[in-house]
């Protein structure tokens, strides 16, 4: 499992340096919201996930995207334009869908989606749950209240994860959101954690608990994670609004340094080899393949 | 023949279609209540239980969002707002989500979902109560808007849109819910994106939408008295529109009248009149007029409400002046006047 965890914290990590090297090169299309330093939420939670469990995602999805499909040569492709994209090159990188994982890029706009989705299940009486990723930003948005309303009421097998990073773009917590974030779930009656970790095996071994009370209770979870965004918002953004200070010191807090404390030298380089020539083959395969046709703009609107 | 009411049809079409497929189930703000949605929602809570049926919060927003969940996660929601006005507190999910899913997919996805909403006239129900917005929804990609006029044609377009894969608005004139007319009794579909032709003639169209078909219809039939015959065309689908039926209507009569139960500026008027000059252009015998809603919020008052709508009377006049008629004396005529007639509740 450590391993497995390295490699896929690792490998989001690589995908999305490499990234800003295709960035800067003019090779890819639309903007790019990095998840550089939060990767062990992505990792954790999709690891402790069941089998045919529902995510959605949101803007910052590389990272939750790769550690739950594992498919980096279509996140590739789609970056890229490329038709062999998992959405055929129409979505970039905020919208990815791809079998039980929806991502979009309106901040919050999942929450509700993903409450419609724990509801089918509900109806379906299955064993899935949905996982919703957002971010501190959402909690702006009143689309996010609506939903935990519902969820509570209804008693629908969801975990709603915020992803604290500290920052809505360039906006602060202190200067966004007030009162404490577990108390807007609790006020719904809705079960809420927060854990301040970016160790991937902590968070892994909470939502492992979590999901399984929700999954046999059939209730909604609130789960609150303090992590770090050690990059921009976006491409383009420098980061004039936090201080290097700050930055270095969560650096010592990064979800590669902490895992990476407790493998072997060896193991890591052999991992990291591995990693980066998968990215490789898949700048490699998604290069080669075509832009989508021209005339196919019109296609798949309606069924 | 089997004559019902258009609101009876609506609920017929969701109560033969819910039988058909457990997966579809319908929930909205006060759709289980002892009004059911203007009677459109009685009895389905009785018949499926609250799981398939079932009331919201006020919470629109949200409750569009979680519509587009349940429908990409293999349910067929249908999801009724009592108002249009309201609908627009859900614009994100519509414009930015819902539209967007299936095509942003690359066709991988399906959302089959169904909202209805409800064009609440009369009663002074002023702006926030009584808007149309036709040409909002349809002027976004991905969505299909069905605007039914007959109750047969409330009930196959229903019915349509209940099976069809893709997002569908369907809206409601709150008086149509009064329309009594031959509906069959088993279940039946209309295909969207057909238009239809409610009275046939030969020397003027009308194209109306929504309520403005039953007020086009009415002054079809004063001015039949005095030898005009008028074409009343109904596109009753306006996203995708298909406009063959109303191309092969005016290049027949060379004359144009497009009455939208809406606002003029920027709306469906606009849309179907220039596809009318793109197509008939050299076959038109005098330019198109558009009639719509005064270019205001709805007043309150009624004196005003009156000035705000057109009706079978502005359509009537406009028609005498295109063909260089004289205003025909229309005393002992009765026309359309519900005002006093929906009293609510809501």
């Amino acid at each position: 499992m450590r391993k497995k965890f390295f490699e896929q914290m690792l490998l989001i990590r690589l995908f999305e340096e490499k990234i800003e090297e295709l960035f800067t090169q003019g090779i890819l299309f639309g903007t790019t919201h990095a998840c550089i330093g939060q990767e062990a939420v992505a990792v954790g939670i999709t690891q402790a996930m069941n089998e045919g469990d529902i995510i959605t995602s949101n803007h910052r999805g590389h990272g939750h995207f790769i550690a739950s499909t594992d498919d980096v040569d279509g996140l590739m492709a789609e970056l890229m334009g490329k038709a062999t994209g998992i959405c055929a090159g129409r979505s970039g990188s905020q919208h990815l869908c791809k079998g039980d994982f929806y991502a979009n890029g309106i901040t919050g706009g999942m929450t509700a989606v993903a409450t419609g989705m724990a509801l089918a299940e509900k109806l379906k009486k299955s064993e899935r749950i949905v996982i919703s990723f957002f971010g501190d930003g959402a909690l702006g948005e009143g689309v996010l209240y609506e939903s935990l309303n519902m969820a509570s009421l209804w008693k629908l097998p969801i975990v709603y994860v915020l992803e604290n990073n500290y920052y809505a773009m360039s906006t602060h917590i202190s200067c966004g959101v007030a009162g404490s974030m577990i108390d807007r779930a609790k006020a719904f009656g809705i079960e809420a954690q927060e854990l301040n970790t970016n160790d991937v095996e902590v968070i892994y071994s909470s939502f492992e608990k979590i999901a399984d009370g929700v999954r046999k209770q059939s209730r909604p979870h609130f789960l609150v994670i303090n992590t770090y965004r050690q990059c921009g918002h976006s491409k383009s953004d420098d980061c004039n609004y936090r201080t290097r200070e700050e930055e270095i010191g969560w650096k010592d807090k990064d979800p590669l340094t902490i895992l990476g404390a407790r493998l072997d030298k060896d193991v890591k380089n052999s991992i990291r080899e591995k990693c980066a020539s998968r990215i490789e083959s898949a700048v490699e395969k998604a290069s080669k393949a075509d832009f989508p046709k021209i005339d196919s703009i019109y296609e798949g609107l309606f069924q | 023949m089997r004559n019902i009411t258009y609101c009876e049809a609506l609920n017929e079409a969701m109560l033969q279609e819910m039988e058909r497929d457990s997966n579809i189930f319908v929930y909205g703000i006060g759709v289980p209540d002892h009004v059911g949605v203007f009677g459109s929602t009685v009895g389905l809570l009785k018949k499926f239980g609250k799981e398939r049926c079932f009331d919201t919060p006020i919470s629109e927003d949200a409750m569009t969002g979680f519509g587009l969940g349940a429908a990409i996660n293999k349910m067929r929601p249908i999801h009724v707002h009592i108002r249009v006005d309201f609908l627009l507190l859900a614009i994100n999910q519509l414009a930015n989500m819902i539209s967007c899913y299936r095509y942003g997919t690359g066709g991988t996805l399906k959302v089959p979902l169904v909202i209805r909403a409800v064009v609440g006239r009369g009663w002074g129900q002023s702006f926030q109560h009584s808007k149309s917005m036709f040409s909002t929804f349809a002027h976004i990609p991905g969505l299909k808007v069905v605007l039914p006029t007959t109750p047969k044609d409330a009930k196959g377009l229903l019915i349509a849109a209940i099976r069809d894969d893709n997002p569908v608005i369907l809206i409601e004139h709150r008086w149509l819910y009064w329309q009594v007319g031959d509906v069959p009794e088993e279940p039946y579909s209309i295909p969207i994106g057909e238009a239809n032709i409610l009275k046939k003639g030969k020397d003027i169209t009308i194209v109306a939408t929504s309520w403005m078909n039953v007020e086009a219809v009415k002054a079809a039939d004063v001015l039949e008295k005095i030898g005009i015959s008028v074409e009343v065309v109904d596109p009753r689908t306006i996203a995708p529109l298909n406009d063959e039926i109303i191309i092969k209507s005016v290049k027949k009569t060379g004359h144009c009248i497009i009455a939208d139960n809406d606002w003029v500026d920027f709306g469906v008027s606009a849309e179907i009149a220039t596809k009318i000059y793109e197509k008939c252009f050299g076959v038109l015998k005098s330019p198109i007029e558009r009639i719509g809603f005064a270019h205001t919020p709805c007043p309150t008052a009624r004196h005003l409400e009156n000035c705000f709508y057109p009706n079978a009377v502005t359509i009537i006049r406009s028609v005498e002046k295109k063909l260089g008629l004289e205003p025909m004396d229309l005393t002992g005529e009765s026309f359309y006047s519900h005002e006093n007639r929906f009293k609510g509740p809501f």
